[in-house]
């Protein structure tokens, strides 16, 4: 990549962000006419959504992101602005070394060819020569576990296939800077193990890895530092598992899900005189700090205090947890 | 820009093949068009509506008709090639020239295959051998720098404004009819009266001066004239460093109109 004057030359696998501001067209007809341009520039439409307000952000090389918030926060037009795929309209946006992208894993091939034709293309399309392609050829083939169809034109691959070749060409072009984008849903479970594994190994080669996901449980293995968008801005940025409680807390899944974990809620007009009052409700960690965010395989502690109105010979506290359905048991 | 050169060889490669993978003649087919077209012209403007007399009238013919199919097919390639290949234009940061670059190449070699077949014919039937023939890989690289362009100009407009390619094919139909083609604009009687008329078809049309220049060296056995060849360097000039400017700077928002 050349380097303008003036601009800052950065380490390979740095990343800096200043002030990014970018909006985009949302027209149903994306494409303008030429009557449009001399008919008075834009004709009614709604106004330009924001994608990016000023997002000020610096990456370390070898830092691990991840970047969390709603749909529409601003986190896959952050990584294509950082791949360099959408200019912005103000601000900076500047990556050292390679780039790789793992967005629309898959679009980009040919459905004529065959996948080895693609691995060269799509190599090619990140700047790699034809030497340089061919070194890792093999490696790319045999990651993708598509030994027997690596000959026939990809139109015959199945949607999985599809993006296992996507991923496996992505992850071999040893990038300094690797953008992922909610991508590990990419085949069946032990292919998508191999995936973070791959991920892991790139990371402890030292890539920079700036992952998307709303896989809160992906991001805590994968990433030690984590940026919370909200509404095009960054308003957190720190360690992932502060990070993430943030996040859970604007999500408002702050307690899991469990509303109903919340003491005091008897609804006013029926009388509860006679009924057992739940006035204090708290999760604890294992050191007995209140918290509401935990990691697998950590102890949890309840604390239920309760109201009685009169003494109680028998009780049964009953603990329920829902919400499970989101997450698969590891 | 070199560290691409791979890349712009794997999208000439695919684009080559990728129009007619399958097909039981494949790569064969950019001849067979021309070549059908030829065969169509020659009967229409040779024998039905004769327009001139003029000697040798497939080969005259087939002069221009290569020039101009080489610039008709390139910029109607080129203009739809961005959005075509958009899934390659979201997905990575590269020269995005080298999409339309790579679809007028392809043409570029379809010409020269056809320039294979039809330089020796011209040149052994008209007698026209002799050293103005190293003038025409020159002239070749002087059009393929004009449509080139041209191509990058239509293809980074159709990806803003989807109204170019209609209003390309509504021009470029009058465009061939005012293009001397299947005539010679000097022998033409209302022309000889009236000598702008001709001054305008020679000159003001930048594909007139190249078909010309060819039809010097091959069906002639002239030279070319120097401005002639003076008006292909400036042409071919004007067009790349036009051409490379407003793409730069309209390719920026590709990614998102694509």
């Amino acid at each position: 990549m050349s380097v303008q004057p003036g601009e800052v030359v950065l380490r390979d696998g740095e990343v800096v962000l200043r002030d990014a501001t970018r909006s985009f067209s949302v027209r149903a007809d994306q494409a303008r006419t030429l009557k449009g341009l001399f008919l008075g520039r834009r004709a009614a439409g709604p106004a330009p959504v924001p994608a990016l307000q000023g997002v000020t952000l610096h990456i370390e090389p070898g830092e691990t992101v991840g970047m969390v918030g709603r749909n529409g926060a601003g986190k896959t037009s952050t990584l294509r602005v950082l791949a360099g795929i959408v200019p912005l309209q103000s601000g900076e946006a500047v990556c050292g070394g390679r780039i790789v992208s793992l967005l629309e894993l898959g679009a980009g091939f040919s459905r004529d060819f065959s996948g080895r034709e693609n691995i060269l293309l799509q190599g090619a399309l990140y700047g790699l020569n034809k030497a340089q392609i061919e070194q890792r050829l093999e490696r790319i083939i045999t990651f993708s576990e598509l030994q027997g169809f690596i000959d026939v034109p990809v139109k015959t691959y199945s949607s999985g296939m599809f993006v296992r070749l996507g991923f496996s060409i992505a992850a071999h072009l040893d990038a300094d800077v690797l953008l992922i984008d909610e991508v590990l849903a990419v085949g069946d479970e032990a292919f998508q193990r191999k995936c973070l594994r791959r991920i892991s190994e790139q990371i402890a080669a030292g890539t920079t890895v700036v992952f998307v996901s709303h896989d809160a449980g992906a991001i805590e293995r994968v990433c030690e530092r984590v940026v919370v968008l909200d509404g095009g801005r960054i308003v957190f940025d720190g360690p992932t598992a502060e990070g993430l409680l943030h996040y859970h807390r604007l999500m408002g899944t702050e307690h899991g899900g469990g509303q109903s974990l919340r003491p005091d809620r008897d609804g006013p007009g029926e009388d509860h005189r006679n009924h057992v009052r739940v006035t204090e409700l708290e999760l604890r960690d294992a050191l007995g700090r209140s918290t509401s965010f935990f990691h697998s395989g950590v102890p949890m502690q309840v604390h239920v205090g309760l109201r009685v109105p009169e003494e109680v010979s028998q009780g049964w506290l009953t603990l329920e947890l829902l919400g499970g359905a989101r997450r698969k048991p590891r | 820009m070199t560290r691409y050169r791979y890349l712009f060889g794997q999208l000439v490669r695919r684009e080559l093949r990728r129009k007619y993978k399958g097909s039981t003649l494949g790569v064969l087919w950019y001849l067979i068009n021309p070549l059908v077209l030829l065969g169509a012209y020659t009967l229409m403007f040779g024998h039905v509506v004769k327009v001139q007399s003029i000697h040798d009238f497939p080969l005259f013919l087939m002069n221009g008709l290569v020039v101009w199919t080489f610039f008709q097919q390139s910029l109607l390639s080129a203009a739809e090639s961005l959005i075509d290949q958009g899934a390659l234009v979201r997905k990575a940061r590269f020269p995005r020239e080298a999409i339309p670059g790579a679809t007028v190449t392809v043409q570029l070699i379809t010409f020269c295959a056809l320039l294979v077949l039809l330089v020796p014919v011209t040149v052994a039937i008209r007698g026209t051998f002799g050293p103005a023939l190293l003038l025409v890989p020159v002239l070749v690289a002087l059009l393929y720098c004009f449509v080139l362009g041209c191509a990058l100009i239509v293809a980074v407009l159709h990806a803003y404004f989807r109204d170019v390619v209609p209003i390309l094919t509504a021009m470029l139909l009058p465009w061939f009819f005012l293009t001397p083609i299947f005539f010679d604009p000097r022998t033409i009687g209302f022309v000889q009266s009236n000598p702008f008329v001709g001054t305008l078809l020679e000159w003001i049309n930048p594909v007139a001066p190249f078909i010309e220049a060819l039809r010097a060296i091959l069906y002639n056995g002239q030279a070319p004239d120097w401005g002639r060849l003076v008006y292909g360097f400036a042409a071919a000039g004007l067009a790349v460093l036009l051409g490379a400017t407003i793409f730069r700077r309209m390719e920026g928002d590709l990614a998102v109109v694509v």
